[in-house]
């Protein structure tokens, strides 16, 4: 009798976040990444914050490009995007914990969404930059649905690389994750020499990929195939210094 | 015993007035309105017929109860509750006009539902007395998800009630009478209502097998109590054709159709613990821990323990009716209302609805254990002080019954509207059960909290997704004005709307990407949540991202 009121009315309300929203507010700077925990809270977090989450943003490939980040959180949740990382500051305020990690962004020398227009496909298929599903996550990735033993090759010529390439890769859509349970492949290939291969399942979500660089321009090719049709293979990549 | 049975009749009144109270405030489920068109043709091709304006011809039965399996009129599910329906709508609505439309609708399942307490209460009272008979009934009326279900024009509290109803009856018609024809009509009626009482012969055959066996051995299975089986393989398949004039035109045809379509039903995604399930193998614990998180703790803890007294007092030959065996009846329609779902290949989607069957033994478990509790914390009162034994007994029931009672009434009354959000004290509450990756809603009936917040937008089209087929319906019943119509489907539905809900589950989050790339916003105006969860999002479309309508009209 007393455990269910009391657990009714153990999530933070409105006003609990309209405080937590002003400390953010207060300390945010262009550029910081905002995320929710736990991810259930989300439709809250964005309904105070969300003017600060560019669509891009939300939608990002990860959170390895934001030196800072802001984590509002109820019931003592933690976003992934902070697993390991310690706050700078943090406060509590009535049950919503907001707290600022920063750290050394990964510097993104080339992004192979940017670059799309200037890629060569060979191959069934046409990929397109969606906003896509995968894994019950946003993601703004390269859409490409080869048909069956039928690769796609997607090169991006002269692309400027640095000392890492990392990427992710998944498949969109969950009616057809669930209709055809077969798997998608990537692979990536710089220079014409494989570098990365990746396998995403239905239950898979977004997976990462990445491979060590050399420095300069290059031509960098990503090859989709399934044995299956309808895999909407979705990916993402960038070049890191 | 006169004036106990007042009070089973007193507590199904109670529950016919809780529930239809209840459904007020509880939107529109997907299915019920494709049960809403088909009843009402049901109802009136019945009417039409016994007042000579038409005969019976293939066409009629065919152009009212056919068509395709999954749309046409509704063949996949037969008729029994959606005659009723029909009935209901026609008499409440149309004729007297008590009722608005959708009360009309739903009466029939809040009335199964008292039938339900009723048959729970007076089992329970002539097998195990009084104090538990009430306490039996109560713990079946404040379940806070059957209560939402009993409110709804759909067939799943039907279904839980029907087949209780035959438990019931075949227990009554076990007592040697000579014409027990109403086991067999009753079994035929839970036919009419779903196709879950294809597996209730499991349970009725294993218990009629054990206590034949036990009354006389080889010649008691062929000889004892032979007219009950009887009754259950011809009057039940007789009463289930006589209702369902579907299956007057190809009977067998018309069965196999019927099965066949939930055989090979289509798997809803469906989240349980985190996971998106949406293919098989499912987890076989599902039934299991869903029913421990969906039921008052209060409830589960009475039952474990009546559970137990049964067992103990079936080793001790003490068991209620030996003949008979009710515990052993009840115990064996729970396994056979959950055990499909241990087998890892039946779909889970709608998860507890459709293994409630199982509840009223968990209720009347309750009900044993809870008073069989109050008894012992009376033995103990008496022997610290020096109390009557009866008023003892009388107070520690009323005590221990009151602290079950309330503890599970106030889950009933956290729970409603959004019972489907809902989860129990052991899952932490929703915020617990949203904590464990519990699967949120289904059916998108959580759409109608939301439409006082549009009734105060500006006018324009509504993307509704999981809501469209109740979105009419709202509009009818004049919960949400006419200016607000639904946009349609997914992206031209998204691109011409000037507002957006998403109903949350994990498989709709792709309708919140949808509308951010068309509104170019992530930020909603309203969450719609129950205990804190978020359950309905809506967005509003900025002014600079015009929608597809707007830009046309310009």
């Amino acid at each position: 009798m007393c455990s269910t009121p009391q657990k009714a009315a153990s999530v933070p309300r409105d006003e609990a976040w309209d405080k937590a929203e002003e400390l953010v507010r207060a300390g945010y700077q262009p550029g910081d990444l905002i995320v929710f925990a736990p991810a259930w809270a989300d439709p809250v977090g964005r309904l105070h914050l969300g003017d600060l989450i560019p669509v891009d943003m939300a939608a990002r490939m990860d959170a390895a490009r934001y030196g800072r980040i802001w984590e509002v959180s109820i019931r003592d949740a933690h976003a992934p995007e902070t697993a390991g990382l310690t706050p700078v500051s943090s406060r509590e305020v009535s049950g919503v914990a907001v707290r600022l990690f920063t750290r050394q962004p990964a510097v993104v020398v080339s992004d192979i969404r940017d670059a799309l227009p200037t890629a060569k496909t060979q191959g069934p298929g046409y990929p397109s930059l969606e906003l896509a599903e995968v894994g019950f996550e946003p993601h703004r990735c390269i859409q490409i649905t080869p048909s069956p033993n039928s690769p796609v090759r997607v090169t991006f010529p002269g692309l400027t690389l640095g000392s890492q390439l990392v990427g992710y890769v998944g498949l969109a859509d969950v009616f057809t994750r669930r209709d055809i349970r077969a798997p998608g492949t990537l692979a990536i290939e710089i220079g014409g020499t494989q570098v990365a291969s990746v396998t995403a399942g239905v239950d898979d979500g977004w997976v990462k990929f990445s491979a060590p660089t050399t420095p300069g321009p290059a031509d960098v090719t990503f090859i989709a195939s399934a044995r299956a049709p309808q895999r909407l293979i979705c990916f993402a990549a960038e070049a890191r210094r | 015993m006169t004036r106990q049975r007042i009070v089973g009749w007193a507590l199904a009144l109670i529950t016919v007035i809780c529930v239809t109270v209840n459904e007020q405030e509880i939107g529109i489920a997907r299915d019920e309105v494709v049960y809403f068109g088909a009843s009402t043709k049901y109802a009136d091709w019945w009417m039409g017929l016994v007042t000579f304006k038409h005969g019976i011809s293939k066409k009629s039965i065919t152009d009212t109860f056919g068509g395709d399996y999954g749309g046409g009129n509704n063949p996949e599910h037969p008729p029994f509750v959606k005659t009723l329906m029909g009935f209901s709508h026609h008499v409440f609505a149309t004729k007297l006009g008590i009722f608005d439309e959708l009360t009309a609708y739903r009466f029939p399942s809040a009335l199964l539902a008292g039938l339900l307490v009723l048959l729970v209460y007076f089992m329970t009272l002539a097998l195990w007395g009084f104090p538990e008979a009430v306490l039996a009934a109560l713990c079946t009326l404040l379940l806070p998800r059957a209560l939402f279900h009993e409110g709804l024009a759909c067939f799943d509290a039907p279904i839980m009630t029907m087949w209780f109803a035959t438990v019931y009856a075949y227990w009554r018609c076990m007592d040697g009478r000579a014409w027990p024809w109403q086991v067999g009509v009753v079994f035929g009626l839970t036919l009419a209502t779903k196709h879950n009482a294809v597996l209730l012969p499991f349970a009725l055959g294993l218990h009629y097998v054990i206590v034949a066996w036990r009354a006389g051995k080889w010649r008691g299975l062929v000889l004892h109590r032979w007219r009950v089986l009887v009754s259950l393989v011809v009057l039940g398949p007789l009463t289930l054709v006589v209702v369902w004039p579907w299956l007057w035109t190809a009977p067998i045809e018309h069965v196999r159709g019927w099965l066949a379509f939930h055989m090979h039903h289509v798997h809803y995604n469906f989240e349980y613990l985190g996971h998106n399930w949406n293919a098989p193998r499912f987890p076989w614990h599902v039934a299991l821990v869903t029913t421990l998180f969906t039921v008052p703790v209060s409830t589960l803890a009475a039952a474990m323990t009546g559970i137990g007294l049964w067992i103990a007092r079936w080793r001790r030959r003490e068991s209620a009716d030996p003949d008979r065996a009710p515990a052993l009846l009840l115990g064996l329609s729970a396994a056979a209302s959950l055990g499909p779902f241990f087998l890892g290949s039946t779909p889970i989607f709608g998860a507890e609805k459709h293994w409630m069957p199982a509840l009223p033994t968990l209720c009347i478990a309750a009900g044993v254990g809870g008073v069989w509790a109050g008894r012992l914390v009376a033995r103990y009162a008496v022997a610290v002080r020096p109390v009557a034994e009866k008023t003892a007994e009388r107070v520690a029931i009323g005590v221990v019954g009151c602290f079950i009672a309330l503890a599970a009434a106030t889950e009933v009354v956290d729970a409603q509207p959004y019972a489907l959000t809902w989860y129990n004290a052991a899952a932490g509450g929703a915020p617990g059960g949203a904590d464990l990756g519990m699967n949120r809603q289904f059916w998108g009936v959580s759409a109608r909290g939301v439409l006082p917040f549009i009734a105060l937008q500006s006018p324009g089209p509504v993307y509704t997704h999981d809501a469209s087929p109740a979105w009419g319906w709202y509009m009818r019943l004049g919960i949400l004005p006419r200016i607000y119509p639904d946009a349609g489907h997914e992206g031209d539905g998204i691109s011409r709307s000037k507002l957006a809900i998403v109903i949350h589950e994990k498989h709709f989050n792709r309708h919140d990407y949808l509308i951010w790339k068309s509104y170019g916003t992530v930020r909603p105006v309203y969450v719609l949540r129950s205990d804190g969860v978020p359950i309905v999002t809506v967005y509003k479309r900025p002014p600079q991202f015009q929608s597809q309508t707007s830009s046309t009209s310009r």
